[in-house]
């Protein structure tokens, strides 16, 4: 399903060249759960921007479904992501003028669907939000705030999930319950899973673990 | 679109307050437009349905000379082939008036008026009291005056006046009448005698200046017609013919053109407004980065974004305007008690509305310039990039050909609203270059200044220090605070420095040893009794002497470079068709120097003129050119040889653009004036005035003081409504100073909780924020006040051709005073800063 052929990412620092991710091929299949794990500057969060189509490699493919996204302008970038991906960041990032409700109801709206408001509904209900629907951000906990960037990222059931240290920003009783729904996510829908952690605990409900250090694959399994 | 409605929505929802200064801004600009346009529409709205009545007449067939038979007749044919239905005649002349009663030490100028039974044929004449006009009350000697002749008398209604030779008693008090309320400035009150009284005063003497008036009613299918026949049959008297029409059309065209200008200025106002909204767009966009990138990495295109904002402006902008447009009617609704129940004057007799019209092009201007002014700033959501959600990424600013191409888009846009606006492509992009100029200048000059202050940033004092550093960091509003602010200090320092310096012009004029009266129509035969009554020290006059004058009109020039053969040439040369008093005299006046040829010395019997300059340079009328001169019917071909540069200011002598070698119009029909130093005490300027006009009840005597007072007046009305403005304009830059202040508001929060958590006390940070919006105030003030400077040096110099003169304690005040306001406005917009615990702000971060 998603598809990585000698990709890598260099920026700039200063004057110098900085390879941030050394060529790398990856393949991961559909259903699949793997989580990308490595100590802070191995390039995880980076090989995640990459298989989101967030940020360009610079050498390489990237590959969703056959479709080539590095070939892909802007646009037809954020079309895809409104229909393939859920994505779920270390610092929630919902938008702050918006409540819960409708931070989970904007990917449908920008989708065009029509039945947006029963399913972020029902969504917010998966994630045990039911009563906190009408809070802005700033009023919910950080477990609170983290689900509700769950359920946005399942808004428009993407069949690839992407996650970015979910956990890295809650206490541990969140966190696990973050990791349950993870589970629960991978079990009932199928969904393809590719999950950045420092946790080891979340690192293990994967079904394939890839080591990274200093932007170079140490080990898969 | 649902998405993009739905947005649109939540963030107005979420960001009201911070954007509630845009559509103020806004709102403060359409106002200015609405009112503006609506006030002059309504006043013309009266006047233009009521030319007829302005006139009194269909047709006004007018001569400053007796109307010989040869005239008359002409005009009873043409009203006759016309079908005129109707006809009356008037007399108009300014003359002195007393009381009759000599124990009442007091005359006065009027403007006096003899009408026939038949006046007037539109319009009313209305007496105050409800007293019913008629012209019986005329009849037999009687006179009806405006009210303010009574208190400069002292008389009342039975009392009785002298006009001229002979008394009429004064029988009623005029309220209104048609068309008196159009001239701002007049020489006197208006009295209404008899027209078959006038003989009787004596005051239809030769020179004087009597204009003879013909009215007539005639059908609209053939006035044009006979107005165009008549103009034809005395194209080479001194004969005028005119319709109701050609006053509609000049007043219409006043009216568009101060319609046009005031609207002009509500747009530079709106403008401002433009310049927050640019300013609030940006900062906005600035805070709304992150949202931004999140909506791109849940599937939202640049474009789906970048329809939000605009939509969010587009409603901001709407919202603004229906403001405005409401403020509007509501300054329209208090201008009538604001003028009182009582007011005579025409604004009080105008119903104010604002019409639909104008109403729809202030609110699409407003919409229109909220989009402009915030396109360019909008632009940048394009450029944000989702990645930065994992990376903190500067962006590079790199070229934006899409944002070079949107700033062309949006200045041709401007240009073509301000063309709009003025009606005249040339005047709107006349408005928008002298505009961006201005902007232009007062931004580099704040930028140097800023530099300049630069070295500060090392001062001892902490707050002074950060003051200063905080004046260039990034996303600061330096930029905005100075243009917005600046312009309004330089509008209103620049104003009311001008009219320092008219004023300060005027009195000179009035110093010790000029003439301050003038006396007018002085008789041949009275010259050597009015020169003993002058030199009798018991009168009270000083120095004066008395100036032989002639009218005389030019019909031909045979020159170098002008050569005019008919009177038709030269009225088709405009202004030098008119009438001139001329004089002649073997002597430099002080006010005069020759700058070309020679003055004569003694009398001649070969006519030679001396020309003014200004006249020469406007017609080439150079020296050796002969110019054909017609004096009460003779020709005299006069040759110039020398101009003459005329301190016209200087009032001693007059100021004449011709004048005569002695020895050509010494036995021609003339009258003399002549200038006076009049008594200093006001009484003793009565009395003089009272006795003058008793010995010789044709002359006139204008008094300068009164007149000064009067102008003085009109000028400070005039200065008080370009001061309103450049309020407006100020009070714009207040609340785009608070706007900008309000926008930043979440980077001081932020900034202040640091500093809490590293020390600093509450009074630290209120003296930084103190420190850095009073530096601001002072650069804005300084710049504006520098270019008020400027700006009176040019008008002065080009404009008004006065003296350039500073007036120091003004641009002081203006620097000082936009100094406190700024600090003012910027503290207190900032209290919460100050109250604010830190770690809740830290945390939100």
């Amino acid at each position: 399903m998603i598809s990585l052929r000698e990709v890598s990412k260099t920026v700039i620092s200063g004057a110098e060249p900085l390879t941030i991710l050394h060529p790398l091929s990856l393949d991961i299949d559909r259903g699949q759960f793997i989580a990308i794990v490595g100590p802070s500057g191995s390039g995880k969060s980076t090989l995640l921007g990459l298989i989101a189509g967030l940020d360009a490699p610079s050498s390489g493919a990237v590959a969703i479904d056959g479709v080539d996204i590095t070939r892909l302008g802007e646009d037809a970038l954020a079309k895809l992501r409104g229909e393939k991906i859920g994505f779920v960041f270390q610092f929630f990032h919902l938008i702050p003028s918006l409540t819960a409700f409708e931070n989970v109801a904007v990917p449908m709206e920008i989708a065009g669907a029509r039945d947006a408001r029963q399913r972020a509904q029902r969504l917010l209900d998966e994630v045990g939000l039911t009563g906190r629907a009408h809070h802005y951000p700033s009023q919910l906990s950080g477990g609170e705030q983290q689900r509700v960037a769950l359920a946005r990222a399942l808004a428009n059931n993407p069949p690839i999930l992407l996650a970015d240290e979910p956990t890295g920003n809650l206490d541990s009783a969140n966190g696990r319950h973050i990791m349950e729904l993870f589970r629960d996510i991978h079990r009932s829908r199928g969904t393809t899973i590719v999950l950045v952690t420092h946790d080891a605990d979340l690192a293990s409900l994967a079904d394939a673990r890839l080591s990274l250090r200093d932007g170079r694959v140490v080990e898969r399994t | 679109m649902r998405f993009v409605l739905g947005m649109a929505v939540r963030e107005t929802r979420a960001s009201w307050q911070r954007l509630i200064f845009f559509f103020v801004c806004i709102a403060v600009g359409v106002a200015a437009i609405v009112a503006l346009r609506s006030v002059i529409r309504s006043v013309r709205d009266v006047l233009g349905g009521e030319a007829r009545s302005l006139i009194a007449a269909d047709a006004l067939i007018s001569t400053t000379r007796d109307w010989t038979p040869t005239a008359r007749s002409t005009i009873d044919r043409r009203l006759a082939d016309a079908g005129s239905t109707a006809r009356t005649e008037t007399i108009e002349t300014p003359t002195m008036v007393r009381p009759s009663d000599s124990s009442k030490v007091a005359a006065r100028m009027v403007e006096l008026k003899a009408i026939q039974p038949g006046f007037p044929l539109y319009g009313s004449l209305t007496l105050e009291g409800g007293q019913p006009y008629s012209h019986a009350l005329l009849e037999h000697h009687g006179a009806l005056v405006r009210p303010e002749l009574l208190s400069a008398l002292g008389v009342n209604v039975g009392d009785s006046i002298a006009i001229g030779t002979t008394n009429f008693v004064i029988r009623g008090v005029v309220a209104n009448e048609p068309g008196r309320n159009l001239g701002a400035l007049s020489l006197g009150p208006r009295v209404f005698v008899d027209f078959d009284d006038m003989p009787s005063t004596q005051l239809l003497i030769f020179g004087s200046r009597a204009r003879r008036v013909v009215l007539a009613r005639v059908p609209d299918n053939t006035l044009d017609d006979m107005v165009s026949a008549l103009n034809q049959d005395f194209s080479d008297d001194y004969i005028n013919a005119r319709s109701y029409r050609a006053t509609d059309d000049a007043i219409g065209r006043d009216f568009d053109r101060a319609e046009n200008y005031l609207s002009l200025v509500g747009l530079v106002i709106v403008i401002l407004g433009g310049i927050a909204v640019s300013s609030v767009t940006r900062v906005f966009v600035l805070q709304k980065i992150r949202a931004i990138a999140v909506l791109k990495c849940l599937g939202a295109s640049s474009r789906q974004i970048i329809a939000v904002y605009v939509l969010q402006v587009v409603s901001l902008g709407l919202a603004g305007s229906l403001l405005g447009v409401g403020i509007a009617r509501l300054a329209l609704a208090g201008i009538p008690l604001a003028l009182g129940p009582t007011s005579t004057s025409l604004l009080a007799q105008v119903h104010y509305t604002v019409d639909w019209r104008i109403a729809l092009q202030g609110i699409t201007i407003g919409v229109l310039v909220s989009l402009l002014f915030s396109l360019v700033p909008l632009l940048e959501v394009r450029r944000v990039k989702p990645s930065l959600l994992l990376r903190d990424e500067t962006r590079r600013p790199g070229r934006d050909v899409a944002r070079i191409a949107a700033m062309v888009f949006v200045s041709a846009a401007l240009i073509a609203v301000a063309a709009w606006q003025a009606a005249s492509l040339r005047a709107g992009l006349v408005v928008c270059v002298g505009f961006a100029a201005l902007a232009f200048v007062l931004l580099l000059a704040g930028r140097l200044l800023v530099r300049m202050i630069t070295p500060m940033a090392n001062a001892p004092s902490f707050p002074l220090r950060h003051a200063v550093l905080h004046l260039s960091r990034p996303g600061n509003q330096t930029r905005v605070i100075l243009l917005a602010v600046g312009l309004g200090a330089f509008f209103i320092v620049g104003v009311r420095s001008l009219q320092s310096s008219l004023l300060d012009e005027f009195n000179l004029q009035v110093s010790a040893d000029s003439a301050d009266m003038f006396l007018l129509d002085i008789q041949r035969n009275q010259v050597d009794e009015m020169r003993q009554f002058l030199a009798d020290a018991t009168n009270g006059a000083g120095s004066s002497r008395l100036i032989p004058v002639l009218r005389a009109r030019i019909t031909g020039v045979s020159g170098r470079v002008t050569t005019l053969d008919s009177f038709e040439d030269v009225r088709a040369r405009g202004s030098l068709a008119r009438e001139y008093t001329v004089t002649y005299r073997d002597h430099l006046e002080a006010n005069e120097k020759v700058v070309d040829g020679r003055f004569w010395n003694g009398p001649s019997s070969e006519p030679e003129v001396s020309v003014e300059k200004g006249l020469h340079e406007r017609f080439a009328i150079n020296i050796g050119d002969v110019v054909r001169f017609d004096i009460l019917g003779r020709t005299i071909n006069a040759r110039v040889t020398s101009i003459r540069d005329v301190d016209f200011k200087d009032a001693r002598a007059g100021g004449f653009v011709f004048v005569f070698r002695p020895g050509a119009l010494e036995q021609a029909p003339q009258t003399y004036i002549a200038p006076l130093k009049g008594p200093d005490d006001a009484n003793a300027r009565a009395v003089f005035q009272h006795k003058l006009v008793a010995k010789f009840p044709n002359v006139s005597v204008i008094d300068f003081h009164e007149i000064l007072a009067t102008v003085r007046d009109v000028m400070s009305k005039v200065t008080l409504a370009i001061t309103v403005v450049g309020g407006l304009v100020l009070f714009s830059g207040a609340l785009i100073l608070i706007g900008a202040v309000a926008m930043t508001k979440f980077q001081r929060v932020y900034e202040a909780a640091v500093f809490k958590t590293l020390g600093a006390n509450t009074r630290t940070i209120a003296k930084m924020l103190l420190f850095e919006y009073g530096v601001l105030g002072l650069l804005a003030g300084a710049v504006g006040s520098a270019g008020a400077v400027a700006l009176t040096w040019g008008v002065s110099r080009y404009a008004l051709d006065i003296p350039w003169k500073v007036f120091p304690a003004e641009h002081l005040a203006g620097v000082g005073l936009t100094t406190a306001l700024v600090a003012a406005i910027g503290v207190l917009s900032s209290l919460d800063v100050l109250r604010n615990k830190p770690l809740a702000t830290l945390r939100a971060e």
